[in-house]
């Protein structure tokens, strides 16, 4: 690949890059070249990760992070769109050869305004489509009684944001097939996402999920923020899963300030991120569950969660949006009492993950309701990006943890499970095997956990001036950061790659034809936490 | 009594119909409390503790609640068919009690047909349940009630093939007259095993059920066919439905266990008994089982249910002429 892009493309800049910093190439292309490249990563196996922008002072910058799962191979494909007085900037779009740029797009034209030429359906993801603004410009100071305010009131007051009620008498005769909101407020679409289905009677024509029901705009607010305060909006993206979360963020720092955490804090921390992968896959079960209509399983996931929560808030002081993780340690170390709770706690969640399998594993009416059902092919999951259990489950042996290994993880034992088939049985077998996997961390690790400091003390407030990509796996995928900074105490520009998000955008591609049973059981098997997505 | 026979089929009407509605809201009562407890014990949970003994009065607390809660009217519904739909739902299920028997003495009404009676009575929800969904003029209660139709149309007919096996053997569609007819043994252990296994699962679909709760569906139809409903209208469908699976039990102990017979316990007593345990039964496997999908759902009346039904039907014809003929 490497040997292709220099020859035939002919960048303008081309950069190897120390594996260590998670990229291993670097390259700057002209923008009438970018399809071309898009389709040659294509071709030789790779996906796209995420397409980031940065706003500078002439141009917008678009970084095109490709990967090839397997033993992680990253690079970074850099195209400009100038910025011209009066028209907006363009670049040509890329979502025909990877489906996964498609959101990636749209979010880059709600964010900056950046139109991509040849992009099908290129509207606002995250705000309203009404919005005028474009909030992550450099230009953008934000305005707090501005337009969007008042246009978002009109709005909820005309009620028409593509909610138009159809009433019988408007119906012509011989019209079958219908238009259906699924949420905003649903019971079953976990958080606020709408769905937006095109059904003909119960059965599914295809549909789109809308998004942007809880964006906060984070990474502007990155931007106007120092490092340290930053911290707590980890926590506050994948509420389920915060430890993950924190442990990126951890990460990408260390990594660009050179520095490393010390041994107990490495121990800790991963211990913390495996019970919090436990519970946020029993959450998710719980949830799952109850969208088939299984009442029993949510209270027992539920129970034993309660147990996670409570050996992790002795830790962190915290029972849901953790924010624990300091640069080179932690916030405080743990105390006396939980390492006797958490061996405690192994032997007891061993035997009732027994008690689910003979609960729902093997319920006939679980499997048939399961089985073939949301097929997402490995080429399908690979086109749109999609990471973590979703992706194993279609047969693509990937774990960060495993492939691009950081912090302590490859001194410890455990499997990556893997399975062909790529349904909603698959996603489910899978998220139950990983938490046996986890289970097994968490049991290596209490015995073992070195003595010593949680903090390296006091360090520099700001980061090196460079580009950094670090990705770590959480409980839903690959949870990429990528940060350009400046030098200065706030980060320049700081993207963050969420798993869901990409996760999210395969569903269009799962649902046609099914039922609307379906459909539910389909969104619940992908494992969304809506705030990681709309961020 | 006073002697004047006009007067006195007055007055037992007025009575039995109060001591009905009485029973009727007792019983959904102690249901919902039951059903929140069994749920509960299934859960790994308390259920309901704070409200007298155990939490009783915890679902007298909720009726309370429900009947001074405003009731909502959508704007686009058909406000006269959307009012009328929960009285559809939940008369029918009173009328029910007109023949169930309770004891030799205790039915209303032994009328030779109070077999039939019962099962056209019962449909009648239906006509309620898809009103209701129509009415409401809301996409998720239109699916709800278009579920339901399809259910009831699909499980009515296992539901009434399975007995006709009893109606075979006890010669009658009188409902005393089946139980007396089981006088020496009950038809679940003459035979009737299939019969009683259709009935069973069959009668689930019909009163809405979980695992084939899909008319309501909470997880994905939001509530179905009373999503637009609230307040007393909502309570009229809650009471139908608990009505509703109290009278399938009760017709599920009349047919196949014998009804009010039993040693030393007064006849109501044993009645009620059989029934409660039936009654638990199904909440025991709402609690247990992830809802079927629509079509699977009628998969499984017409490919399974039907036939096997059939079959009871051909055994048991064969059995009784076999008999015959030996004789």
């Amino acid at each position: 690949m490497k040997a292709w892009l220099v020859s035939s493309v002919k960048p303008d800049e081309f950069a190897e890059k120390d594996p260590k910093s998670g990229v291993l190439f670097e390259a700057l292309v002209g923008r009438e070249h970018i399809r071309e490249v898009a389709r040659e990563f294509r071709t030789q196996g790779w996906f796209l990760e995420s397409i980031s922008i940065v706003d500078f002072a002439e141009c917008f910058e678009i970084v095109y992070h490709f990967n090839k799962w397997g033993v992680a191979r990253r690079a970074c494909v850099k195209t400009l769109a100038l910025k011209a007085e009066g028209e907006a900037a363009s670049a040509p779009s890329i979502s025909d050869v990877f489906r996964a740029a498609n959101w990636h797009e749209r979010e880059a034209y709600d964010m900056f305004g950046l139109v991509f030429e040849g992009h099908p359906n290129l509207k606002r993801l995250l705000l309203p489509e009404t919005s005028k603004i474009h909030p992550l410009r450099k230009s953008f100071k934000g305005e707090p009684k501005g337009s969007d305010v008042e246009d978002s009131l009109r709005l909820i007051q005309e009620d028409t944001e593509g909610f138009e009620v159809r009433y019988p008498s408007q119906l012509t005769k011989s019209q079958k097939d219908y238009y259906l909101n699924l949420g905003p407020q649903h019971p079953s679409t976990h958080g606020v996402l709408r769905v937006l289905l095109h059904l003909d009677g119960e059965r599914v024509l295809d549909g789109e999920p809308v998004l942007g029901y809880s964006h906060r705009n984070q990474e502007k607010m990155f931007e106007i923020q120092n490092y340290l305060a930053c911290w707590p909006q980890f926590g506050r993206l994948d509420y389920v899963g915060a430890m993950a979360f924190n442990f990126g963020y951890a990460h990408l720092i260390e990594k660009a300030m050179g520095i490393e955490a010390t041994p107990r804090a490495q121990a800790i921390r991963v211990l913390a991120t495996e019970l919090n992968r436990i519970s946020s896959h029993l959450l998710w079960m719980g949830t799952f569950l109850l969208d088939l209509g299984a009442f029993t399983p949510f209270f027992y996931c539920f129970d034993d969660r309660e147990k996670i929560i409570d050996i992790l808030e002795m830790a962190t002081g915290e029972r849901l949006t953790y924010d624990y993780f300091r640069f080179g340690g932690l916030d405080h170390d743990i105390p006396e009492e939980m390492l006797p709770a958490v061996k405690a706690f192994v032997p007891e969640f061993k035997k009732r993950l027994k008690d689910y399998h003979k609960l729902v594993t093997k319920n006939p009416i679980f499997i048939s309701r399961t089985r073939g059902l949301g097929v997402l092919t490995k080429d399908q999951a690979l086109n749109y990006g999609v990471s973590g259990p979703c992706l194993r489950a279609s047969g693509v042996r990937q774990d960060l943890r495993r492939d691009e290994p950081y912090s302590i993880y490859p001194t410890l034992d455990f499997d990556v499970p893997t399975m062909t088939d790529g349904d909603v049985w698959s996603r489910y077998t899978i998220r139950m095997r990983e938490m046996e996997e986890s289970l097994k961390i968490v049991s290596q690790l209490v015995e073992k956990i070195p003595a010593g400091d949680v903090t390296l003390g006091k360090l520099p407030k700001n980061v090196p001036k460079g580009e950094y990509y670090s990705a770590v796996e959480s409980a839903r995928g690959a949870f990429g950061i990528y940060l350009v900074s400046d030098g200065t105490l706030n980060p320049y520009r700081m993207k963050l790659r969420t798993p869901s998000f990409c996760n999210l955008s395969a569903f269009s591609e799962m649902i046609p034809g099914c039922l609307l049973s379906d459909v539910i059981a389909i969104l619940g098997s992908i494992d969304i936490v809506l705030p990681e997505i709309d961020r | 009594m006073t002697g004047n026979p006009v007067l006195d089929e007055l007055l037992k009407i007025v009575l039995w119909g109060t001591l009905v509605i009485l029973f009727v809201s007792v019983n959904a009562l102690f249901l919902v409390w039951a059903e929140r407890k069994i749920s509960a014990r299934i859960q790994l949970r308390q259920g309901p503790l704070h409200v007298g003994f155990q939490g009783t009065l915890q679902t007298v607390a909720d009726a309370i609640k429900l009947i001074s809660k405003e009731l909502t009217l959508p704007k686009s519904s058909a406000k006269s068919l959307y009012m009328l739909a929960p009285v559809l739902v939940f008369a029918p299920s009173i009328a029910a009690f007109l023949v169930l028997p309770f004891s030799p003495e205790m039915p209303m009404r032994d009328l030779n047909i109070g077999f039939l009676l019962i099962f056209s009575l019962t449909n009648v929800t239906f006509i309620g349940v898809f009103l209701a969904g129509w009415a409401s003029n809301s996409k998720y209660a239109l699916l709800g009630s278009m579920r339901a139709i399809a259910q009831n149309i699909s499980y009515e007919i296992p539901l009434l093939l399975s007995t006709m096996g009893v109606v075979l053997c006890a010669g009658t569609l009188q409902m005393s007259g089946i139980v007396r007819a089981q006088e020496h043994g009950w038809f679940l252990f003459n035979g009737q095993v299939i019969a009683f296994v259709v009935f069973i699962v069959s009668a689930l679909a019909e009163a809405n059920r979980a695992p084939f709760d899909i008319p309501e569906a909470e997880s994905e139809l939001v509530a179905g066919f009373h999503t637009e409903y609230s307040g007393m209208r909502f309570a009229l469908f809650f009471l139908g439905e608990y009505t509703a699976v109290f009278i399938s039990s009760a017709v599920a102990v009349t047919l196949f266990l014998g009804g009010w017979s039993g040693p030393l316990l007064p006849p109501p007593v044993w009645f009620l008994l059989k029934t409660y345990l039936i009654v638990f039964v199904v909440m025991w496997i709402r609690w247990t089982f992830p809802r079927l999908r629509s079509d699977q759902l009628m998969a499984l009346a017409w490919k399974v249910l039907i036939p096997f039904a059939l079959l009871n039907i051909l055994l048991t014809a064969l059995f009784i002429q076999l008999q015959r003929s030996l004789a």
